[in-house]
Formats: structure tokens, sequence, C-alpha cells
């Protein structure tokens, strides 16, 4: 008998079927040059639209996707459409008419698609990469800052440009089935995004295709790179901002705009948005940003822990006095510019809900899922060349892009700011939007920071007190980056202004209304995750909270808990091994109490498909939850308690018809989650601990040397390619393939 | 002899039914949970307002199975007795026909003759279409009792079914087939299925069949180790290999009975031993399960899903 798992096309198999694709179709196009601007909009509105969806996500990303493809254009040609970007004070001054305007294009969308009904699931990921350099003899890796070179390789694809040299249109891309990847710059200049070329579909075969698409990015990207470069998937480079040349080509730090003692300027994207937004956070806030990440205490790290790297001793810039003011705190690694926190690599997915009601139900719910997400898929253990104590990005980078001045951080008494602001730009989700009776009062948050004015403009315009409330939260924020250009007309069928302001605020989900073209619908983008070493890691998490969005929507599950609980759950999930060794809060029961029925005799009114609504729930909150380790809320509690979520996906797969190659492959993707939660499969933040740890160079000091670092993202390219079938990582991946899961048996 | 009609009504809301947990558990838990409750859910919308349920509490169930007559929350209907009562008005899907994969999977119980089964397949169908407020479903999937499909089994010279005392006669199920094919034939029903067939007895009985099925629903737990020559043949005759996670001994009378009886966990429906006590009285006889998923087509959303079971009671 020949197992079934033992004909399955091998990972292998499945790049080498897309190599073929890829050489034979020679397809692959990513546009740019202005080509298709020119046929498809010359005009400055499109470009700005463009751009301004470009900049916005957290590492930029995400807001073209599931809406129509994405354009790149050659920078001179965008530079000049773009017009003159303000500094932070004659922005500032703008502030209010930006926010206005941007009020006045949401209600615009508001009114026009409140009523969009019946979307279909569409979704999509995106995957980000570092971008590392080898140099062999040197047993040397650095970040190669030739992002805008690669990109420019890939649009200018000779093949390609035989073919026409244009993208092929819509339509042929629908029929041939694999759809181009999309390729995207981002703020670092040495990262690179990738998302598929059209959104995937519920089509359980579409979600096979998820993990050979994201092996075929990578594929086509490495084929426009260096033969020493690489696109690797670690959240951050290990030795980001320390004393050596870690960049190529190399720049001394210290540069006009990022002003940081450890980094240049050049790391980050040219393009005029990212020096400026990044100029722009550091004036507002009026020094430069301070990240401070504790660090890990070795037997041999020095007590206390002073970051060596730092220097007291600068004064090229005003800002190089942050570090005498304090900046820099014992025991902790210090850094001081956005792109240690924006040149973090994640795992990002956006659905399409069916309207806006779904919409809003799937935000409130895959909420509290948020911190968990976090600690499960933990893989950053590593800044600037030191073990840190934490090991996951998250706020790191919510630091690195605080822009709150010392008023709204409480440090001073509020003078001439508005109020004061309990979070980052950058940070967990602080309010729910669901319209649904089973949200108390209760679970909102008590810090919530709302401009009063804007929520009233909202209501008056005809928005519900909910989702005024959502945006008027939002709206408390400058917009960073304004072109002097937009200012002198509004245009309601643009969405420039609103989106300057939503897409900086970059929380853990994110409410997306639809964009003016007419196919897409409400959307929900899940922010979380940190980015995996493998396709095949990263494609099993992006599977699993798909499944997770349709067992709440069948099951209409209620994982409610007090936004103050999800805020600390975040704070939770940086912990050294938090995946293990935290409590989190999570809640108990998540489903329905069945409706009560109505009295056979009383008569009913009620429309014949309308279940009853659920009653909204009585009783102390604090018993609806409880501190759960990460695997009883992913692997189930025992008894009456919480069933857990792979079970909740597997009642859901139970439910439907799907193939059994497709639930083959789905049981590998849901093991590799079910034993993360475990402890049976190690996180990244894990294995990469150990990998320093056992390293022959490794001093017990907490310290990264380049030796180790390069080893280190040596195995990483080893593991990306082999994924652990070599050994190499096995710890994370590995046992996925040995012991199938086996279904319950069915009584005997 | 009275026809019981047992139902769960829609169980995607219905609470803790849906998760089946521990995991060991039998596969059938989900019906029998869905079924228990929604009797109690009924018998609560009928008893006397004074009183106070408490759904955890068994000591109380048994006091309103003894408070409430099943004579108020069931219904008599053509000599069948619905149990609970239904109010088709009340069930249905909220959107059209196209938006939805429709799958019903039908298991004939043990001891039933297949001219039996052809009535029965058309009286499920009926119901379904009935509480769905449809005229036509996706896939009816047809599981014949003591049918199981091992994968182990698979490849040996005598395929074990044939030895298989609870193993069923291939012409029983090629007649029965054919009342599918019937309902195929009306457009009730746009695809026909089957469950646990092996590659051995596919190739026996394809031959026989009018209407070829489009689905063979292998059990989950088998479904990395499906035999390399059952892929290669549904391939062959493009035949879908689905997986399900059912019992194929979904509903034992003696289940049954416990569920109607005047036990402490029963529905008062059936008479106890003693004399004197009320309820139906004589021999209990499941005859078929239905099981009806509605999934939205384009957003893999589950809207509907429920049981029906039929059983005969009475001498």
């Amino acid at each position: 008998m020949t197992a079934f798992s033992n004909i399955q096309r091998d990972g292998v198999d499945m790049v080498s079927k897309y190599r073929k694709a890829v050489n034979d179709k020679r397809r692959f196009i990513l546009l740019s040059r202005g080509r298709k601007l020119e046929t498809r909009s010359s005009s400055r509105a499109f470009l700005h639209k463009w751009e301004v969806g470009r900049l916005l996500a957290c590492g930029f990303v995400g807001m073209g996707l599931l809406t129509t493809y994405h354009f790149q254009a050659d920078h001179q040609s965008l530079i000049r459409a773009l017009g003159t970007p303000l500094d932070w004070p004659e922005a500032k001054k703008n502030a209010d008419h930006v926010r206005q305007w941007g009020i006045e294009q949401l209600l615009a969308i508001w009114k026009r698609a409140k009523g969009k009904e019946r979307d279909a699931l569409r979704w999509g990921d995106e995957i980000e990469y570092l971008v590392v350099a080898f140099e062999e003899e040197r047993r040397k890796v650095r970040l190669s800052l030739r992002q805008a070179d690669i990109l420019k390789a890939l649009a200018e694809d000779e093949a390609l440009s035989k073919q026409g040299g244009c993208v092929p249109d819509l339509q042929t891309i629908k029929s041939t089935g694999d759809a181009i990847p999309v390729f995207h710059p981002e703020f670092g200049r040495f990262m690179l995004e990738a998302t598929p070329g059209k959104p995937w579909g519920i089509g359980f075969k579409d979600l096979l295709d998820v993990e050979p698409n994201m092996k075929w990015r990578r594929i086509i990207a490495k084929e426009h790179m260096e033969s020493n470069e690489y696109p690797i998937t670690l959240t951050t480079f290990p030795r980001l901002g320390t004393r050596d040349d870690f960049i190529a080509p190399y720049y001394p730090p210290s540069g006009e705009r990022l002003r940081s003692q450890f980094l240049p300027d050049e790391i980050a994207n040219p393009h005029i948005r990212f020096p400026t937004l990044a100029a722009n956070i550091r004036s507002r806030r009026g020094r430069k940003v301070e990240i401070n990440v504790p660090i890990f205490k070795d037997e041999n790290t020095p007590v206390p822990f002073i970051d060596p790297t730092v220097d007291y001793d600068m004064h090229k810039w005003p800002e190089d006095d942050d570090v005498r003011n304090g900046a820099a705190k014992d025991n902790h690694i210090y850094m001081d510019a956005m792109a240690f926190g924006m040149g973090s690599c994640c795992l990002q997915i956006t659905f399409q809900a069916k309207n806006i009601t779904e919409g809003r139900k799937l935000y409130d719910q895959l909420s509290p899922l948020g911190p968990i997400m976090l600690a499960l898929t933990a893989a950053t253990p590593i800044y600037k060349g030191f073990l840190a104590d934490t090991d996951v990005r998250w706020n790191q980078i919510s630091r690195a892009v605080d822009d709150r001045t010392p008023e709204e951080l409480g440090e001073a008494p509020v003078k001439h700011d508005r109020w004061r602001v309990p979070k980052s730009r950058y940070a967990s989700n602080s309010t729910y939007i669901s319209q649904d009776p089973r949200l108390r009062k209760e679970y909102m948050d008590p810090d919530l920071v709302v401009d009063e004015d804007l929520k009233q403009q909202l209501m008056n315009g005809g928005m519900d007190a909910l989702l005024a409330t959502h945006f008027a939260h939002l709206f408390i924020r400058d917009p960073i980056v304004i072109f002097a250009e937009d200012l002198k007309e509004l245009d309601l069928n643009k969405t420039d202004h609103f989106e300057n302001l939503q897409s900086t605020n970059w929380q853990h989900l994110r409410f997306k209304p639809p964009p003016h073209d007419k196919d897409t619908g409400w959307r929900v983008e899940f922010r979380p995750m940190e980015i995996q070493i493998t396709d095949f890691e990263n494609a099993a998490f992006c599977i699993f909270i798909v499944l997770i969005t349709r067992a709440i929507l069948s099951f209409d599950l209620n994982f409610y808990i007090p936004i103050p609980l999800t805020t600390a759950n975040m704070e939770t999930a940086h912990a050294r091994n938090a995946v293990l060794d935290q409590k989190f809060h999570f809640r108990n029961d998540p489903l329905p109490p069945r409706p009560m029925k109505a009295n056979g005799t009383s008569g009913t009114t009620t429309p014949a498909y309308q279940p009853s609504r659920p009653p909204t729930p009585t009783g102390p909150v604090e018993d609806e939850h409880s501190l759960m380790t990460i695997d009883e809320i992913i692997n189930g509690q025992s008894g009456e308690g919480f069933p857990g979520l792979i079970p909740l996906v597997e009642s859901y797969l139970n439910s439907v018809n799907i193939d059994v190659e497709t639930r083959c492959e789905l049981a590998r993707y849901l093991d590799l989650i079910r034993k993360r939660a475990s402890g049976q499969l190690w996180t990244g933040a894990k294995w990469i601990r150990h990998f320093v740890h056992s390293h022959q160079d490794y001093k017990a000091d907490s310290v990264v040397s380049e030796g180790i670092n390069y080893d280190l993202i040596k195995a990483v390219e080893d593991i990306t390619k082999n994924e652990g079938k070599n050994r190499m990582g096995e710890e994370m991946l590995r046992s996925g393939w040995v012991d199938m899961p086996r279904g319950s048996a069915c009584g005997a | 002899m009275t026809k019981l009609i047992l139902s769960t009504s829609n169980i995607m809301n219905g609470g803790p039914s849906i998760i089946r947990r521990p995991a060991s558990e039998k596969s059938n838990v989900e019906l029998i949970n869905a079924l228990r409750s929604n009797f109690l859910a009924s018998m609560q919308a009928f008893a006397p307002a004074t009183k106070g349920f408490s759904s955890s509490n068994g000591a109380e169930r048994k006091t309103i199975s003894q408070d409430v007559p099943y004579s108020e929350w069931t219904a008599r209907e053509d000599g069948s007795l619905f149990v609970p009562s239904i109010d088709f008005a009340q069930s249905g899907l909220a959107e059209e026909r196209s938006q939805y994969d429709i799958t019903v999977k039908l298991f004939f119980l043990p001891h039933t003759s297949a001219t039996e089964r052809c009535r029965h397949s058309q009286e499920a169908i009926d119901l379904v279409l009935r509480e769905l407020h449809m005229p036509s479903i996706d896939l009816l999937i047809v599981s014949f009792p003591g049918v199981s499909f091992d994968a182990d089994d698979e490849d040996e010279e005598e395929p074990q079914w044939s030895q298989d005392g609870e193993g069923e006669d291939l012409s029983a199920m090629v007649e029965t087939w054919q009342a599918l094919e019937n309902l195929h034939g009306k457009g009730t029903v746009k695809q026909i299925g089957l469950s646990e067939f092996g590659s051995e007895r596919l190739e026996k009985f394809l031959p026989r069949t009018n209407v070829r099925p489009s689905v063979d629903q292998i059990n989950v737990r088998d479904c990395c180790v499906v035999p390399k020559s059952l892929i290669l043949y549904a391939k062959q005759e493009k035949i879908e290999l689905l997986t399900h996670n059912d019992c194929t001994n979904i509903l034992p009378s003696g289940t049954v009975r416990e569920l109607l009886g005047n036990g402490d966990k029963g529905a008062g429906v059936l008479a106890g031993p003693e004399e004197g006590s009320k309820g139906l009285k004589g021999e209990l006889e499941p005859q078929w399960v239905v099981k009806y998923t509605a999934v939205v087509r384009d957003r893999g959303v589950i809207e509907n899903k429920g049981y029906f079971a039929m059983a005969e009671v009475g001498d």
C-alpha cells in the first residue's frame, strides 16, 4: 500500500513546477517605468491614489491588495507628480484641514458603500523579505540596499519586454490561472514585499495554491537579484544598527532626515514620502524616537548592561543630546530611528467581508486573537547584535513611529496639545465596532480618546455612534505627510485625505472601507503576525486565520473580552517564550447559547430566515474570561473548558465538502499550529536563540557577533530551501511530517 | 405503528453541540447532543411560565419532561409524530438558491429493505427541502450500514466487506441507487454520491448504475493514507474523493430509546416499562438519518446544518 502522503508533490516539485511556469511563460511582469500609467491614467490623481496607498500600511502594505494591481512607477516621474511635501511645522498647521477633508471623504465612502452586499470572500497575504548579501570569503552578511535595482530588474525582465513590454491585460491574467505575483517597495531599502497576483478565494483548492505561490514569489525575487543576494523572511536583520558595515553599499550614519547615530538616511526608501515621514515623526515628537528593548541577561552579560554601541559624544544634530538626556536606558538595547521598527517584516492578511456588517463583526472577533497569534508566531529575539529578553517585534515598531509629544505622553502637563494619548499610532486596537448585541459596554476601552467634534460630524452625516467613535478615534492623530498641491481642492471621489489618517494608524486590525472601484468590498486586515522563515509556515498561518474567520462566521463565535485585556495580552506576548510560559486573558465560552424557542402558541412575526438574535449576555464580565495558555487557546481545555481554536476549525472542516488531498494538506498546516502551541515544535524565536546559544563563538554575553550572524543567516537561507528536511531547523518544522494527525475515531 | 420524525433544527447557532470534545468521543455525538438539546429547548418553550429552568441541571431536565407532556411540544401530521413540532415557516435560508452549496447525506440504517429505502430517500429529501425552503439540493450522498472503508484492507485479495455478516448485498444497493437516480432525473438532486466505497466495491458497482456517483466520501481519519489504487481509480472514473467524519452506525436503537424514553435524560415520548406509564409503546426501530448542510458558496460560511431522523415505534 502506498501512503497517500508519499505521492503528494513535495516542496521541491512544487518549486520546479513553478520555475517551469516562470520560464515557460515569462510573464511575471511588474509594471513600471510609467508605461502602464500612461495607458491607464496619466493623471496626477492616479499617481496620488497609488502613492497614498503605498505609503501607508505597516510597513506600508496592503492598500491596493484586493483592489487592483499595484503599479510601480519610475521614481522620477513619481517625484515629479507628487509635488512638495510639507515639513513638520507647516504640516501641523494644515492638520485640521486634512482631517476635515478626510472626514468628508469618509462620509462619502460610507454613504456610497454602506449598502454594498454579497461580496465574496476574497483574501490576500503579504510576504515581506529582507534582502541579504553574503560575502563568503570574509564570512560576512549584509543587508543589500538594492531594492530599487531589484524592482527595476523585475520590471524590465527581458523576456517580458520581448513579449510586448507591457503588462498583460487583466483578462489574459485571469484566463491563464496563475496570476503574476506583484512586488512592492517597502520602507526599508533592504526590503521587498510580494503579494499574490490576484486575491485568493475560499475554494479549498485555492488554499493549496497559497504555499506554492509563496515559493514562486521567492524564486522570482531571487532570480532578479545578484547571485550572492537572497530574499529571506526574518522579521529583522539581527545586526541592523551595529557599528560595522552591515549594509551594502555602505553609508555612514547620522543623516539629516533620521539623525540616527546608528543608521544612515540611505537605509530608508529614498522616495520623498519615506524620509518625510521619518523626519516629521521626529519633529512632531520633539526628539528622536526611542526604542529600548530589555537585554537578555546571560551568564556573562555585564550588570548593569549599558549598551556599548551608544555614542554619548556625538554633536552633529540637536537630537544627539537625546542619549545625554537619558534616552538610552540601562539594561536595554537602545535604538533611535523609524527604520528599526518599520524595517521589520510582517505577515499580514486582508479579508473581504460580505458586507459592512460582516466586516465589523470580523474586526471585533479577530481582535482578541491578535496577541495570541503574535506570541505563537514569535520570531524576533535579536536586536542590534544583542539577544533581547523579548521574542516579538511589535513594541519596537510601535516605538519607532511614536510621534507623541511629551504632553501627549503624559510627561508634561497638557498645555498646547489637545489631550493625553495612551497609545502610539502603531498599537493594539482600542475600539470594537460591531453592532452586535453580544458587545457589552463593559468591553469598551475606558481610556479611548475621541475627537468629539469629528464624531459628531460623522453622526450628523448619518453614521452610527459606534463606527463614528472608531474613526473619530483614528482621527485624533495628525497627518504626517502632506503635499502642498493636495490642499487646493477637495475631491469627494478620492480617498487620499481619509487614507492619510486611516493608514498611518497601524493597529493590529484595520477596518478598510471599499475603494472607489466597484469590485472591492469592506475589508479587514489582520496584522499582528510575525513573518516565518519558510513559506510552509507562512502559508500555514495564513490558512489557519482564513479558516478561523470561516469558523467565526459559521458558528457565530464570540471571542469578546474587554479591550484593556487585549492591550495587556499584547504586552504579555512580548515575554521571552510567552508561547509556552505565559497566560493570556481569553473568553471561556465562545459558543452561542441555544436561542430560546418561542412558545408556539404565542405567534411570531419573525421573518423566516432570521435566527433569533442572541440575547445580550448578563452576569459579571469577569466571569466570562480567564487566563489561559496558548496551548489551551489553540488546542482546547479539557472537559467543559474552552474548546480550542483548532478543534473549532476541525469542526468547521468536518461540515463542508473537502477532497482528501486538500484535507491532508490542511492537516499538515493545522498540525504545525497545534504543535507550535503545545511546544512540540519551536517558534522561530526559540530556534534562533538556540542557534546562538549553541554557536561556538557565543560567549554567553548576549552578543550576536558578525560570525554568529553570518552562520545564522546562512542557516536561515538553508531552512528556507530545505524546510528542515536536512535536519537544519527541524525543531521548528519537522515533526509536522512525521506523524500525521488522525481524526477522531468513529465509535468502535 | 407511529413514525417519529426527530429533528435538530439549525445546529449552527445551536450552542455547544457543534463541538465534539474530547476528541475520542464517538462522532455521532453531534447528532445525539443536537437532538437532545432541541428537545429540551422545545419543552422549555412549552413549560409552565412559573418554572425556572436550567439546562445544565440534569435533575431539572427530568422535571421538565415530567411536567411537560410530549403532546404539548410534538405534533402529529399524516400519521407521523414530529419530535419536536416544527414550524416550517420559521426555517429556511437567507439568500436565493444559487448562493448555496447544499449537501445532504442520507444514512440508511440496518434492517431496512431496498424497497423501504427508496421510499425513505424521497421522504428524507422532502423534509430537507421543506426545512430549507429550497427546490433542490446539489449533492446527495448515501451511506449504507456496515459499509466501512478501511485503508488497511484495500488492495487485499478478498475484499473485507463481502465476508462481513453486517455487510450489505450489492444488488440491494443497486436497487436503492435507482431511487437516487430518480431524484436526480427529476432535478431534485444535481449530483449523487456514495460513502466508504473502496475501489473493488466501486468497480463492481459502477457498471450497474445509470447515473454514476460523482463523489465517494472517505472518513477523514483515513484521508492521508488513502491507497493509491483508490486514488487512481477515482481519478480515472472522475469520482471526487471527499472527506467526512461520520459514524456509519449513527443512530442505534438503544440510543433513540434513551433519548425519547422517560428516564433521567429522556424526553418522555416513549412509555416506560412500569404499568400505566404514559407515552408511546412498542418496539422502536430507527429507519434513517439525514444530515443537511447549506454553505454559502463563495464565502465558505455554513449557514444551516441539521439532522432529521426517522424511527418507527409500535407493534
